[in-house]
């Protein structure tokens, strides 16, 4: 019982230095919404000066409080939930953004990513027990498409599979013109299809990794005296492979597994500018861009709690999976 | 080490061929699924005449990421068809040409001699799209509504309104404001009083169902993507002529590029260098170029407001502005579209008739290393031992600011650089992220900096002096100047005197003279170096409409991302039998 309490507070003492970098991070940036505002207003057409104290008025900005106080404000209003204005998406609120734009970044990255390990555990299996067969082969292709830059690769199957060749759409994240979103078959078939590209690229870039680092923990683990045990005593090659070796050279890899679990929510800006995707990334990108703390605080915020929470959750699994841990405590 | 007897080798081995086909098998009949959920709706679409047999085309307005619902037409925030597809102004004015302003909504207006006093007349017989009629007392309430707001007033408008009958609306001013008549006529949305009179905070409404006089209403809204439908009641017969209008979202120019070239997008407007190879294949594509922006080296002038570098002597200036090749800035970093710049800092295409010199209506456009180089040495410069000129133990070095991933300006600095090497000044850039860059440039941190001159509310060359020429505008180096101010701390009070002299009239005669004597002055003390008019390239694909405005026919701006000539151009569009 104490082994997870003390897990917990340490999880929540990262959590709160997460949360005041979150704060101090963005206000060191230079410039300010207003400012950046108003540029971007100009641009489109005539701005007067008198703009400047409206959009000051509209946007509350009360940038001549003190630090400290608006710091206290702002754990305040975090622990209510209220993640306060948008400004680049005004008057939208932050968690509005967030509502609409996380599920397709979940969604997509989240089962691209999870396919990925599941391939890259299964054929990294694979080649680990067999090894001399065709699929060590493989290892230096993957292995090569990830360290391919993902944008390029990302705009290369683009441009042949759905400039050239059309099979696959050029942009978004549904057909805009059919069925409006929700639960129905019709969206979601679209969203599939549209989903499909974008998931290949993640899929083909981050398959080595996995791939590599299960197949040399299989080799190693094969190596060990309960390997031997099992063989001696009779039991099916299938059984040794699963249930003895993976489980054992998987352990690593799960940990890597939870950190990139953590870090789909953040992963993602360089897929959804390819592909147009209206995922989190984007939004997070178009916040940095327009000076819009409240929107780089939430979805900051997003990522350190996912990723910590990915962490928490692996860690506590990990005394399940593995009976080491749960010995020593 | 591997144990495999001959008999455990056929058993797994059947085993695992066995179920490596299940697994296959299990994966193809997924693929299938899916693909079947999918035929029904389309595949990658592309717009004009879906099932029902209704006409669409697809508009790419410059949106990225997720759009945020927002049609208010007060709102900073705002999605750009609402003024002007959604909304309309009582006037048109069209930035393109020097015609007259079109009506609108209204049909007349009259300044009294003070100019206090504006009588409007407007137009009868125009619906509201819940079935209202419009009158002029919607007119009104729209003033009186931005008067009494502060947090809606972004023009400074100093006027309360009344509606004296159905078709008159009398806006009485504080002061002399003929300056204020674009903005008023041009640039505000008109709105019905029936419908805002019960939104209680009408600066943060979202405007869900925007209720408008305008071609087109809200058909349905989600955050990728937005369409407009006809208004059955608009008040000009037979138009508009094409059903629906839907706006994408798109993250880069390469996805906008890539979606032109697959027919799914009919309007945007994108800088593309190369695009006359791009469309060399596709009959139905074409483009318009409208230079309207005059791409300038922004100079930090005054150094009695705490500007410190050569580029304060106006020396320096004038030999910049002489020694640059423009012909050949163009052809390497402009793609060879932009046009021609002036020193009055004018278009010289339309606005030809305020230039009141000959001499000034284009900037040399090609390059006179040596008049630069006496210009400098008339001004006590001489060379270095290094090639660069040098005055008092100074080198003449400057150092240009610019957005990193603006390619084209990128590209250009580097072409003046050498062409300034070889009178001796030292150019070198640095590249900064959009908000830094920005901050500099309104507070005045920064020696030169890569920018251009925008669109005005109309095309009298007030709304380009005053903002960008003014004392009242500028500000101390290190505090925050005015919006698309006079970022170049540029202080004359013989300029200031002119502006406000031309600000006080409506006569147009009074005001080219006086225009005069600022372009007199502006022309010599040059502190924004016009380098060239920098192209607006939008592209259209004619399959589903046709009557884009032309290079011939300018009939608005046709950049797809400007408030109210969106609205111009939708109307216009014909369909494609």
């Amino acid at each position: 019982m104490r082994f997870y309490l003390q897990k917990v507070t340490f999880y929540v003492v990262a959590f709160w230095a997460a949360l005041t970098l979150n704060f101090f991070i963005p206000r060191l940036m230079p410039g300010n919404p207003v400012d950046v505002m108003l540029s971007k207003l100009a641009a489109k057409g005539p701005v007067t000066p008198a703009a400047r104290h409206a959009v000051e008025l509209l946007l509350g900005t009360k940038t001549s409080e003190p630090i400290w106080s608006q710091y206290w404000e702002y754990l305040v209003k975090v622990s209510h939930g209220d993640l306060g204005l948008s400004v680049t998406y005004y008057p939208a609120t932050v968690s509005d953004i967030i509502g609409q734009t996380l599920p397709w970044t979940i969604t997509l990255i989240g089962l691209a990513t999870v396919i990925s390990f599941i391939l890259g555990i299964g054929l990294g299996q694979l080649a680990g027990w067999k090894r001399g067969m065709w699929l060590d082969n493989l290892l230096p292709i993957t292995t090569m498409f990830q360290a391919i830059p993902y944008f390029w690769l990302a705009l290369i199957l683009v441009y042949l599979l759905s400039s050239r060749l059309s099979i696959f759409p050029l942009f978004g994240g549904y057909d805009v013109n059919g069925a409006p979103p929700g639960l129905n078959f019709a969206f979601i078939g679209s969203a599939l299809y549209y989903g499909v590209l974008p998931a290949m690229t993640i899929v083909i870039s981050s398959v080595g990794g996995w791939m590599l680092g299960m197949r040399n923990m299989m080799v190693a683990t094969l190596s060990e005296d309960y390997i031997l045990t099992a063989e001696a005593k009779g039991l099916r090659p299938r059984r040794i492979m699963t249930t003895y070796a993976a489980r054992n050279a998987v352990l690593p890899s799960l940990s890597g597994f939870a950190i990139s679990l953590g870090f789909v929510v953040a992963g993602s800006i360089v897929t959804e500018q390819v592909f147009s995707y209206p995922g989190i990334g984007s939004a997070l990108l178009n916040a940095v861009q327009n000076n819009d703390y409240s929107l780089m605080q939430g979805i900051f915020l997003v990522i350190t709690f996912s990723v910590l929470g990915a962490n928490l959750i692996v860690d506590l699994l990990y005394t399940i999976i593995d009976p080491r841990t749960r010995a020593r405590a | 080490m591997r144990m495999k007897g001959p008999k455990m080798l056929l058993t797994s081995q059947r085993k695992r061929t066995s179920r490596g086909v299940t697994v296959a098998a299990g994966l193809a009949a997924s693929a299938l699924a899916v693909t079947g959920c999918t035929s029904g709706s389309s595949g990658p679409s592309a717009s004009g005449p879906n099932g029902s047999g209704k006409s669409q085309i697809t508009i790419f307005n410059g949106a990225t990421g997720t759009i945020a619902e927002n049609f208010n037409p007060f709102s900073p925030t705002l999605l750009q068809p609402t003024l002007g597809v959604i909304y309309e102004p009582l006037y048109y004015y069209n930035l393109a040409s020097t015609a007259a302003p079109k009506p609108e909504l209204a049909t007349a207006f009259k300044w009294n001699a003070g100019g206090t006093r504006l009588t409007i007349t407007t137009r009868p017989g125009v619906k509201w799209t819940d079935g209202q009629p419009f009158t002029a007392k919607d007119v009104a309430y729209t003033f009186n509504l931005i008067h009494k707001t502060p947090a809606l007033n972004t023009s400074g408008l100093n006027a309360t309104a009344t509606a004296t009958d159905d078709n008159t609306a009398v806006l009485n001013f504080k002061g002399k404001s003929f300056t204020q008549e674009p903005q008023v006529l041009g640039n505000t949305a008109i709105i019905a009083e029936h419908i805002w009179s019960k939104i209680s905070d009408p600066a943060k409404d979202i405007n869900k169902n925007p209720v408008g006089t305008g071609p087109y209403k809200l058909k349905s809204f989600a955050s990728q993507s937005y369409s407009l439908t006809k208004n059955t009641t608009y008040w000009e017969t037979g138009k508009p002529q094409i059903d629906t209008v839907r706006y994408i979202s798109l993250a880069t120019a390469d996805a906008a590029s890539a979606a032109l070239l697959a027919g799914q997008v009919d309007w945007m407007s994108a800088f593309l260098p190369n695009l006359n190879d791009l469309i060399k294949g596709h009959k139905n594509l074409t483009y318009v170029n409208t230079p309207a922006l005059t791409t300038s080296l922004f100079t930090c002038s005054n150094a009695s407001l705490g500007c410190t570098g050569p580029q304060t002597d106006p020396a320096v200036r004038q030999a910049i502005y002489y020694a640059m090749d423009r012909t050949q800035v163009n052809k390497l970093a402009g793609g060879g579209f932009a046009a021609p710049a002036s020193p009055t800092m004018l278009l010289p295409d339309r606005d030809k008739a305020w230039i009141a010199n000959p001499a000034d209506v284009t900037a040399p456009q090609s390059g006179d290393a040596a008049k630069a180089s006496s210009i400098l040495a008339a001004a006590g410069y001489t060379k270095g031992s290094d090639g660069v000129l040098q005055k008092g133990g100074n080198r003449l070095s400057l150092t240009v600011q610019v957005v990193a991933g603006y390619s084209d300006y990128i590209s250009a600095i580097s072409v003046m650089a050498t062409q300034l090497k070889a009178v001796g000044i030292e150019l070198k850039s640095t590249q900064l992220a959009y908000n830094a860059w920005n901050s500099n440039e309104t507070t005045g941190k920064f020696q030169l900096t890569m920018d251009s001159i925008g669109l005005g509310a109309s095309s009298n060359p007030y709304f380009t002096y005053q903002p960008r020429y003014s004392t009242a505008n500028t500000a101390k180096v290190g505090e925050v100047a005015a919006t698309n101010g006079n970022y170049a701390r540029y202080s004359n009070p013989t300029m200031d005197a002119a502006v406000a002299a031309a600000a006080a009239t409506n006569d147009e005669a009074t005001q080219k003279d006086q225009y005069a004597i600022v372009q007199k002055e502006i022309v010599r003390d040059l502190p924004y170096i016009p380098i060239y008019v920098n192209s607006t390239l939008t592209e259209f694909n004619t399959t589903n409409a046709t009557g884009w405005p032309t290079n011939d026919n300018k009939y608005a701006f046709p950049a797809s991302w400007k408030s109210w000539d969106n609205g111009i151009v939708l109307k216009e569009l014909k369909l494609v039998k």
